[in-house]
This record gives structure tokens, sequence and C-alpha cells, in this order.
């Protein structure tokens, strides 16, 4: 029954009048007036802020979200949601969304120097295309282009630009903003358990009897969690909650044991948690003899600095070219060695109470109580861990220590025992990581360096032998020093903001980015600050107003339908990149020897040889999508190409993960239809069943005592791994690239706040939200202000080697920060606290370390 | 959505008055007050010139959301000292104070702020009151946590989100006196079982009345409002103390605390006077398998059957 | 634009005359009736104004009274707006 709001209120009116009346009144006037949103049709969508993974339930009518509400039955937040989520639908309509295609331009023709001016979609791909293939014809070939993609993009969309790159341009020059964010978490997942993301799952959260945070401020970043953390804290007798961070935080209003840290010495403090551990006699024997192996990682492994950089030129281990033997590398920052227990033993040893109390300038008695309640068999401990670790010039070292703790007592893959790493995105897991978006990967975990794992990619892509590049391809800090070096001169970015997210602004971004030389497309809904130095825009269909899939940070993949239409001529990033595929012929693309192996590709497009291969365009179409009530959406990318697009290119990516001959078992998923029917299924799926812990006999389908007689009842198995053994991986303390000297003595941390979300883009323009947390201010110690004449509100400056910024000074917020550190968060466009970070990253994930380096504040 | 439920029984002309009872109250309202405005400034120009010594008889009660800067005197006082000269208006950094004007509720030319529409940033310095030449704006306010511009009530429980269970807490954010005038108190959350509310609290000790809250509240109408004190706040009745306050402030009972308290009690229960009250001992875990004692002499001296 | 709900009272044997010339009236809509009582919602029109209804109603034979329940006065009801109707 389809009711104007008219009729709805005339309907509530006769219903009130009634009831003063004691009239009774015709039936159809009383339901109309009890659904009270009647005329809107209510469907489920993930929010698309973090990666806790929400359900709201969206409201439309007349192509317009006109409602939302926490969705009740969604196991993860059961009806809430946080100031962001509040907000959801308004992200669509800020009054400055793109609606057609930019493209710089002098005199009606492309000019890097020009002005925006709309054009058509065929101009914009038809110059795109040009510029692309005149960069592939310059040495390198494929590696002069690149697409930067997104932890929000949806689960189709990562795949389908993975293939467009990796199968058809045989280019690996891929990568997600999730680099920025997750790369060090699996790193760590990779090197000790073999297989990608966490073991556990949220239900961790009201089984745990101690929660320790380090580096992650849930409060702020994964509200909804932390409301369940802390209600079990509030319900749970003897729950305590230990919080580690370089200053205090919102987190820390819950803490029973608040411990701030020097920066950096958080590696330090997990190795004295594993000396205490061993040397008290706490070690759980039986686990380790059956399910770890120990190891030492490399050392001297540099700061993933440009090569040039005095630092990489002391390091030994950075894996970069070595100048003095012509072809060889300086090592493998990688690599590992196998140890005894003993060994391993020995080299926490160093570690004692006294020497990292010193280090760290934490109390000693804060840092005995943690490491006692990690030793405490009695204790069930969830560690949790976001940016604090992931954005670590150590991130995968300092990832990997807190496993070796949790092994060594053998608190793991149970209810309520675990290290739990969370994602940033609401997709950083089920579409960077699970589709192989980044530069090494290929889809389910696999990776191009693998021969084995590229044989498998082509036969699935019906790809001739040799067609994926074995060579890993520009990460997303290189993309940006490529850029500027003029190695690589096309750049797409769909789905962020990477200029203002990117590290080092001022010396690498920026100048990549207008390079003469090189062309830049950026997607998006809205004229970012990306946008902004961009050489095209396509304007772009964001969340509900497309089919999207995420999957969150507990293995949680989760479905929506397309509930509008995007305004104008938006596409959707998975329409832009199957549209631009069609520039491409296979000739254009491909040597001879390749096109020779498979002679039925001469003269097709990528799209053809992509797309339409018979497995993507496999399910029709029947002009709309139908859901079990009746109710019908339309389906924009299905509309356009003829089939079902989404279908598609999920059910081939299931053949990755879910076909009877995959490589790596562990990560099946249910057909496409089921997850429209659930609010999410946590992968592993096997017989139409999630699985909650991940290795251990019962929870796990993989782990079966019935069927392999290796495997206790109740036992663990790390089947990632060939030997089923998880590694313990010593890594020691090393002290960061760049510390607060007498010209720069303070140390600059950035991140979130809990009322925006990443760069701001969507967020700033909900005018709530805008005005609750208008701008980005500096957070300050109390002293370090007055040292400097600094008051509340005031505006300083601040600078670090790289660059300048400003911002007002505040001494009483959110974030308390001790003496030598201020915290200036990264959402605002108009402070770009980008331009002072240093594009240092961890050698081994190449993530940047966004928490620490060093800087000056003066009044403005 | 805006509604108006008016019920009413009545006559034609009753429910005439009622169709349009909102719009006509307001018209009738404003014309009268504009005329005696515009009465009272006649008069006033050739006194004193326009804007000044314009007193409106509701002066000692202003609009509820009409707020005075820090260290305003108590309303009467204020209106008696404050010369209109708006030099606290032009020492604002933040330029939200304003001077009245003809035609609002509030006598013209003295300072006000609205708190919806930007609240008192809270100035260490405090510069309006130090622009202050009557002392209308008290000079003994040298700390800007002692001013009392009003006071901060979250007023409608039932469209704060918060509780609802769902994460905003912008209010305490915003605070500039962050976790002591507004602070959160955990709740659990028994419609979702396994939630926290976080509840935001005022504490009334604290709070400046700086606003800060009701303009920062994303609701469409906001859900805290900072009213003046006097409207805000209840008092308790002069003669009557809160005994654990009382307490607390002694460092002990105020008369002899009791002597120890015993009772009959089965066996396994224990009395807590004061506190748990009856508490039952847990019962002992049964020993540990392959019960060796460390003793030989106690396996063998055991009695009974082997 | 303006919609109001009222009860009218008017002697049980003349309701359903009363009815049929409330009906007639321009945006006048009759949604139920009972002993001696109708129900009905009045709403601007093109041409009048909800509150010249009123009066209207109220000087048609046989009414006796009205009671006035519910009025909405808010903006265009044709314009969608964005709202959190459950908040």
């Amino acid at each position: 029954m389809k009711v104007s709001r008219r009729e709805f209120i005339k309907s509530q009116a006769a219903v009130a009048a009634a009831a003063a009346a004691g009239v009774t009144l015709p039936a159809t006037t009383q339901l109309m007036a009890a659904q009270g949103d009647e005329g809107i049709r209510w469907d489920k969508a993930p929010c698309r802020f973090c990666g806790t993974g929400c359900s709201v339930l969206v409201g439309v009518e007349g192509d317009r979200v006109v409602a939302s509400q926490g969705d009740p039955d969604a196991p993860v937040n059961r009806g809430l949601n946080c100031i962001k989520g509040y907000f959801l639908p308004k992200i669509m309509y800020g009054k400055d969304r793109l609606t057609q295609p930019l493209l710089r331009k002098k005199n009606g023709q492309y000019d890097k120097n020009g002005d925006f001016e709309p054009v058509s979609w065929d101009e914009a791909f038809d110059v795109m295309a040009a510029k692309w293939k005149e960069a592939m014809k310059k040495e390198g070939g494929p590696s002069r282009v690149g697409i930067f993609g997104s932890g929000q993009w949806t689960v189709w969309e990562g795949y389908a630009a993975s293939k467009l790159m990796k199968a058809g341009l045989r280019s690996n020059n891929l990568d997600p903003n999730a680099r920025h964010c997750m790369a060090s978490a699996v790193v760590a997942f990779m090197r000790h358990f073999g297989i990608d993301e966490p073991m556990g799952c949220y239900d961790d959260l009201e089984h745990a009897d101690v929660f320790v945070l380090w580096g992650a401020n849930m409060a702020e970043m994964h509200p909804i969690l932390w409301s369940r953390l802390t209600d079990t804290r509030l319900t749970k007798e003897g729950c305590e909650v230990h919080v580690l961070s370089t200053f205090e935080n919102r987190c820390f209003e819950l803490a029973d044991n608040p411990i701030v840290f020097e920066p950096q010495t958080d590696l330090a403090i997990q190795n004295y948690i594993c000396n205490y551990i061993i040397q008290n006699g706490h070690v759980n024997k039986d686990f380790v003899d059956k399910h770890v192996n120990f190891k030492r990682t490399a050392e001297n492994i540099g700061y993933g600095l440009r090569p040039n950089h005095p630092l990489e030129q002391a390091a030994t281990n950075n894996g970069y070219p070595d100048s003095n033997k012509a072809g060889e590398k300086k090592g493998d920052p990688m690599a590992s060695a196998p140890i005894t227990f003993e060994e391993f033993a020995k080299l926490v040893e160093p570690y004692t109470l006294d020497y990292v109390a010193k280090l760290s300038k934490v109390p000693k008695d804060k840092l005995e109580w943690l490491a006692k309640v990690y030793a405490d068999p009695k204790k069930k401990v969830v560690s949790f861990w976001t940016m604090g670790f992931n954005q670590h010039t150590r991130g995968s070292w300092v990832n990997g220590n807190m496993y070796n703790v949790h092994l060594l007592v053998g608190k793991i893959s149970e209810p309520g025992n675990g290290p739990f790493s969370l994602t940033g995105q609401p997709s950083a897991c089920g579409t960077a990581r699970e589709v192989g978006t980044f530069a090494h990967r290929l889809p389910a975990d696999l990776v191009v360096m693998n021969p084995e794992h590229r044989a498998f990619a082509e036969k699935i892509w019906q790809l001739p032998e040799g067609t994926i590049n074995p060579g890993i391809g520009y990460h997303a800090v290189l993309m940006h020093r490529m850029l500027k070096d003029g190695k690589m001169n096309c750049y797409w970015q769909q789905c962020n903001n990477n200029m203002q997210a990117a590290p080092n602004m001022n010396e690498e971004s920026y100048p990549g980015w207008r390079n003469p030389d090189n062309f830049i497309a950026v997607s998006d809904p809205y004229p970012t600050v990306s946008a902004q130095a961009a050489d095209l825009i396509l304007p772009t269909a964001m969340w509900t107003e497309k089919e999207g899939a995420y999957g969150n940070a507990e293995r949680r993949t989760q479905f929506w339908r397309q509930q509008v239409k995007a305004p104008g001529e938006s596409r959707s990033d998975v329409w832009q990149t199957m549209e631009f595929a069609k520039r491409f012929l296979v000739d254009e693309v491909w040597p001879e020897e390749l096109l020779a192996k498979k002679p039925e590709y001469r003269g097709k497009t990528l799209y053809e040889v992509l797309f339409t291969n018979g497995v993507v365009d496999k399910f029709p179409y029947e002009g709309k999508v139908v859901d079990d009530r009746g109710n019908q959406y339309a389906n924009d990318e299905s509309e356009h190409f003829g089939y079902y697009v989404q279908k598609g290119l999920f059910e081939e990516y299931r053949l990755f993960n879910s076909a009877p001959d995959i490589i790596k078992k562990g990560h099946e998923m249910a057909e496409f239809e089921t997850y429209h029917q659930n609010r999410g299924l946590r992968w592993p799926v096997i017989d139409g069943k999630e699985t909650l812990w991940r290795f251990r006999e019962g929870f796990d389908p993989h782990v079966n005592a019935a069927t392999n007689p290796a495997v206790a009842k109740g036992d663990v198995l790390f089947y990632g791994n060939k030997d089923g053994k998880a590694n313990v991986i010593f890594a020691p303390y090393d002290a960061p690239p760049e510390t607060p000297d007498k010209d720069y003595p303070l140390w600059l941390c950035t991140g979130r706040v809990l009322e925006h979300w990443h760069s701001g883009s969507m967020t700033r323009r909900v005018p709530e939200l805008y005005k609750a947390v208008p701008d980005a201010q500096l957070f300050m110690n109390r002293k370090d202000a007055q040292k400097l004449k600094l008051r509340d509100g005031q505006l300083a400056k601040i600078v670090s080697r790289r660059g300048e910024i400003t911002a007002r000074v505040e001494t009483r917020g959110r974030n308390r920060m001790p003496e030598g550190m201020v915290y200036l968060p990264w959402f605002d466009s108009g402070r770009l606290v980008n331009k002072l970070t240093l594009d240092t990253t961890c050698p081994l994930s190449k993530e940047t370390d966004f928490k620490k380096c060093a800087v000056k504040v003066e009044k403005a | 959505m805006l509604e108006l439920v008016v019920q009413a029984t009545g006559s034609k002309q009753g429910q005439a008055v009622m169709a349009d009872l909102d719009s006509e109250q307001r018209k009738g309202v404003t014309r009268r007050r504009f005329i005696g405005e515009v009465l009272t400034t006649a008069c006033g120009v050739g006194l004193l010139g326009l804007g000044l010594g314009l007193y409106s008889t509701r002066a000692s009660s202003l609009p509820a959301h009409y707020l005075r800067p820090p260290g305003a005197l108590p309303e009467d006082e204020f209106n008696g000292a404050c010369i209109r000269c708006g030099l606290c208006v032009r020492d604002c950094p933040f330029d939200m104070l304003f001077l009245g004007r003809l035609g609002e509720d509030i006598p013209t030319g003295t300072p006000y702020f609205i708190a919806r529409q930007a609240g008192c940033e809270m100035c260490d310095h405090i510069p309006c009151v130090v622009a202050c030449p009557t002392n209308a704006l008290s000079h003994e306010l040298t700390d800007i946590r002692e001013a009392r511009m009003g006071l901060a009530v979250l007023i409608d429980q039932e469209s704060c989100i918060a509780f609802h269970g769902l994460r905003c807490e912008v209010c305490f954010q915003i605070c500039p006196i962050r976790g002591e005038a507004i602070s959160l108190e955990y709740q659990h959350n028994p419609r979702s079982g396994k939630h926290a509310l976080f509840i935001p609290v005022v504490h009334s000790d604290q709070c400046t009345g700086c606003g800060k809250c009701e303009e920062a509240c994303i609701l469409e109408e906001a859900a805290i409002k900072v009213l003046p004190t006097h409207l805000a706040k209840g008092e308790i009745g002069r003669h009557y103390r809160l005994g654990w306050e009382q307490k607390e402030r002694a460092g002990g009972a105020l008369v002899s605390p009791d002597q120890e308290h015993r009772y009959h009690l089965p066996e396994g229960l224990r009395y807590e006077h004061g506190g748990r009250g009856l508490i039952q001992e847990p019962i002992p875990e049964p020993p540990e398998a392959a019960p060796i004692p460390d003793n030989p002499l106690d396996s063998l001296n055991r009695r009974g059957p082997l | 634009m303006n919609i109001c709900s009222l009860v009218v009272h008017a002697r049980p044997e003349r309701v359903p005359a009363v009815a049929e010339r409330l009906d007639a009236l321009p945006g006048v809509e009759v949604h139920g009736r009972g002993e001696g009582r109708l129900v009905i919602t009045v709403e601007d029109t093109a041409e009048t104004l909800a509150a010249d209804t009123l009066a209207a109603v109220n000087a048609v034979n046989g009414v006796i009274s009205t009671a006035l329940i519910y009025h909405y006065g808010g903006g265009a009801l044709d314009e969608p707006l964005l709202e959190e109707e459950h908040s």
C-alpha cells in the first residue's frame, strides 16, 4: 500500500480524533497510521564507517533515503549506532555532490594546467585510455599505470579492479588504502599463521575476563564494540580493562590499569611479558610443544624510506638494491630463521622489568600487573589493537609480538581468549584483503610471487599461462614516489582520498600528482582534496546507490541491495572499471607470445576477455532485483551490462575460495543469494554453517577430530601453515627513525575522532557532525602550551621538517596528552596533517607510521 | 515532523481561537511589546540617547534561551550596572556575544548569547569581563571555571540518542570542563543485552553554562539545553543534609558507629552489617583428581576400605 | 499546510444527514461515525484554508459542537525530507 505523507498525516489525525470520540474507523485508516512509515521501503545495509560492521535499516521513499534506523536484528549492534551511523543516509545528500565527469581543459583540449570542465563519460574515458596506452608504451610497460583502491570498495568492486589490473593489464600496481591501515596486521597473520584474519569473533567481547587494548582507541573508533566491552566490564565480576597508549584517550575512562608508554616501546613491553611468562614458569608447555615453532626475525631492516636516505644506506636487511653488488639485494626484511625455545628465552631475557620500565617510562607495578594477567592460566584475555600497532615502523613485528605472548600461554582460538586485530575500514577484510587488491596478492590469500598460485588464478580466469606478472607491484607509498620520479605516469584513485591520507604530502604526494608527465584520475562523489589535485574527476555512486558487499573485522560478509539511483551521471566503481576495460584491445596490452597461446582472444576487448567470459555474465538479469517480501530494487550495473554483474563477479570469486580444487582452504563462503537473506555470515562457511573460532576442534570445520587422527577433541590446528603449527617469531625493540630533538621537540601523532570518518569527505558534509566537531584541534599538554604562551583556542603553528599547518590549541579535550606529545586528527581538509608526517613505513608491510614524527609548535 | 496536538472541547468561538492559537498569540504579544518599546524609546531618546536606559518590565526574567556573558551580576543588578557600552561584545574573540536590539525580549543594548547558535568558548583570560567598565560583569571573576552563565540540563531523555544506547556523547566531548561538568555514566543496556549505555550527566557544581553542549547537540532540537540557573536547578530543603556526603566531609560517622553485630546463622552463611547483608559462602571446590596427600602418613593412616 | 481532525457532535438521528453535508465541504473528509459523533479531517485546499472550513463546519445545520483534536501545521507534504522517524 503506497501512501503519501499527506494521506498518512490525515490518517493519524483521524485516529487521534476517533480515539477521543470512541469511534471505530475503517481498517485501512488504522493500518495506515499504525505503520507510521507506510510508503517507506525498508531494507538492510551495513554501515560504511569503520570495521565494526553494524547493520542499519535504510528507509527509501520516492528514490530517496528518507529514514534510517539501527537494525535490531543485527547481531553486531542490535539496533544501535554510533553518531556516524545515526547520520549515515545524509552522507549521500551533500549539496556539492559531483554529477558529471570533469576534465582539466584549456581551449577545449585536455590540459594539465587547465580548469575542470564537464565532459561526457565517453570523452573522459577516451582521454584517460589514450593516456594509459601512451604510458604503457614507455619502458616498464604495465608498471607505468596503477589503481589505488580502498577498504571501502564493495567486494566485487575490488575483485573487478584486481582482475582488470592483474589479469587484463598485467600490472600488479594495485594497492588499497588498507595499505595505510591493515598491511602490518596482514603480514603478521601470514608470518605467524599462514592465513589472514582473526581467529576469534566479537563474541569474545562477552567471554573474556580481561581486555587489553594496545594502541586501539575503541571508545571512539569502534564505538559499538566499545559499548559491548564496557557492558562486560560492568556486568561481569572480576572483569579488568588494561589500556595502553602513547597518550590518554577515551578508553582510559574505563581502564583499571591505564598505561601511557613512550612511543615505540610497545615492542619492549611485549618482550618483557614474554620474559615474565618464561621466568615465572607460566609457559603452557603442552600447547607450545604441540603447536608452536620458534623463529627469530631478520634485523637491521631500515625504515621504508627512499633508498638514498642515510638510515636506508646503513640498513643491511631492507631488501633494497645493493649499490655495491649490482643486481643483488640487501637481505630480506621478511626473513626469519628457526631457533629453539631456549634460544627464544635467551633473546627476551634482557627485557627485564627494570629495563623496560625505564625505557617505556611506565611504573613497574603497572607492567607487572599486565604481565600477570597474560600469565595467569585462570584468566581469559583478549588483546585488541588497531592503528597503534599497524601504523608503526615495526608494525609487522609489534603485531607478531602480540601473537608470541598469546601463543606462549596458549590463550588463543577459544571463546574469550585470543589476540584480536581490529580493522579500520568496513571492508578492509572483505575487499582489500580477501579479493587480492594488494600489490602482491591474488584472491583468497594467493600471491603473485607463487607460480602455483598464478597458474591457479590463470585457470579460473581463463588466461594463457604466464599472463599474471610475477613481480610485486608498487605499494601505496611507493606509488607516490614513482609518480614523483616519473616512473609511473597514470594513477586512478577509487573510493578514497589519498592526497589527504598519504604521508609527506608536500615532498611526495603532491609533486607526484602534479608532475606534468602524469595523468591522475579520481573517482569520488565529492570534490575532495584528491579531486582538487587530479586531472580527471569521475562522479561516483556511493553506498546504497549500488548493490554491494562488505566484510567486517570478525570475518562477517554482509550484502546490501541498491536502494536508490545515484544522482546525475554518477556511476559505481564497478561500472567504471568494467566500462574502462572496453577501451583496451587485448592485442594492445598483451605481447604476441601470450596472444599466440589464446588466438581466440585476438581482437577482443579486455572487457570481453575478463567479464563476458561465460562465468561473470552467467546470471541473467530480469530487469529488477526482488527480495523475499516482494520489494523491488534497481540494479544499474546489471541494467547497463545486461547480466547480474554482482552475482557473476561474486560467484567467480567463489571459485578461488569455495570450489573443491582450491589451493588454500579456510576462506569458504556461501552462495550469493544466501547473503541477501542474512545479516552476514562469518567465514569459513561450510554446509551453510558459520565459523566462530578458527583453528579449534569443534568450532572450526577444518579441524576435525573425526576425520583427522592427528587432532584431539578440542585441540587446535594452525592449518594455515603446512606443518599445522603457529610461529613465535622473536622481534626486538628498535628505536624509531625520527625522534624529538632540540629543533623539533615534540612527538606528533595523528588519527581519527569519533564524529568523523577518515578524511571527512562524507561526515563533514553532514551539518550536525560538522557542528559537533568542525575543525581539527591540536591536542597538547597544558604545560607544553603554557611554555609556549599558548592558550586554549588560540591558533598555533605546527611545523615539521616537511611542512607546516595551523590549528587551535586544545588542552582540555578528549585526548589528554603527556608532556612532549601532540595529537592532531587528519579529517580536516582545512589543515592537512599529512603535510607534516614522514613517509616512513614498516619495511615488511610497507605501512606508514602515522603515529610518530617530530614537530615543533609555535604561536601562529 | 512538526505537529501540534491540541485537545479541546468547546464552542465555535473557542475553536476558532484554538485553530490559530499559536500564530495569533505570537503576533499579539509582539505587537503589544513593540508598541510599548517604541513609546519607551521615544521618551528615552531625549534623556539618554537611543539604546540606553531601556528597561523592559520583564527584565528580571529573561527568556530562558538568552544567556548573559560570564560574571554577569544577578539580572536586576546587572541591568542597573550595565551601561550598554558594548565593549564586552567588541572584545569577545569568538563573536558569539550580541547586544539586545529593539524588538527582542531583552533590554536593548545589553549583552547576551544564545547557546544553540554559539556558546561561550571560556577564554582563560575572560576578555569580556576585563573589558567591562562598570563591573556589571564582575571583575571578581578571574577563573572562568567559576562562571555561572546558566546550567546545562539534559532536558529530553526521550530524544537524546545516548539514552537509547547510540554512541553519540557529543555534549560530553565538547564540554570545556570535560569529565567534570559533564561526565558519562555507564549503564547496562537491558534491551540489547550486551551493550552499555553511555549516559551524559551534568554536574551543577562544575557546569559554567557556557552552552557548548547545546550548540553542538546533533538533534534537530537540542536535547541538552542551558537554562538560567534558577529555572534549571531544584533546591533541597534547607533543613536537610545528605548523610553520606556529611559523613565523607567529616571523615567519619557523625554519631559513633555501632559495636560489632552478631547473628544466629545456619552454617555456610555470613551476614555483613551495612554491606552486602546475607552472604552464602562459595561451596568449596572438590579436591583435584588423584588426591594424593603430600605426607605419605596421611595416605597410610587413612581409614575406610582400600 | 494545515491538517486538522475533529470530533463533531450531532443529534444521533441527524448524523447521516450531517455527514453528507460535511462531506460536501471543501477539504473535509468523514472518516467514521458513532452514536451522535463523527470523526472528520479538514485540510487546506487550493481555494480555502482549513481555518475557514472549521468555521463552516460549525455552521452546518445539525452540528451541536465540535472538538479539535489534532493539528498538523508543517511544511508542504510533497517535499521529501530526510527524517529520523525513530529517534
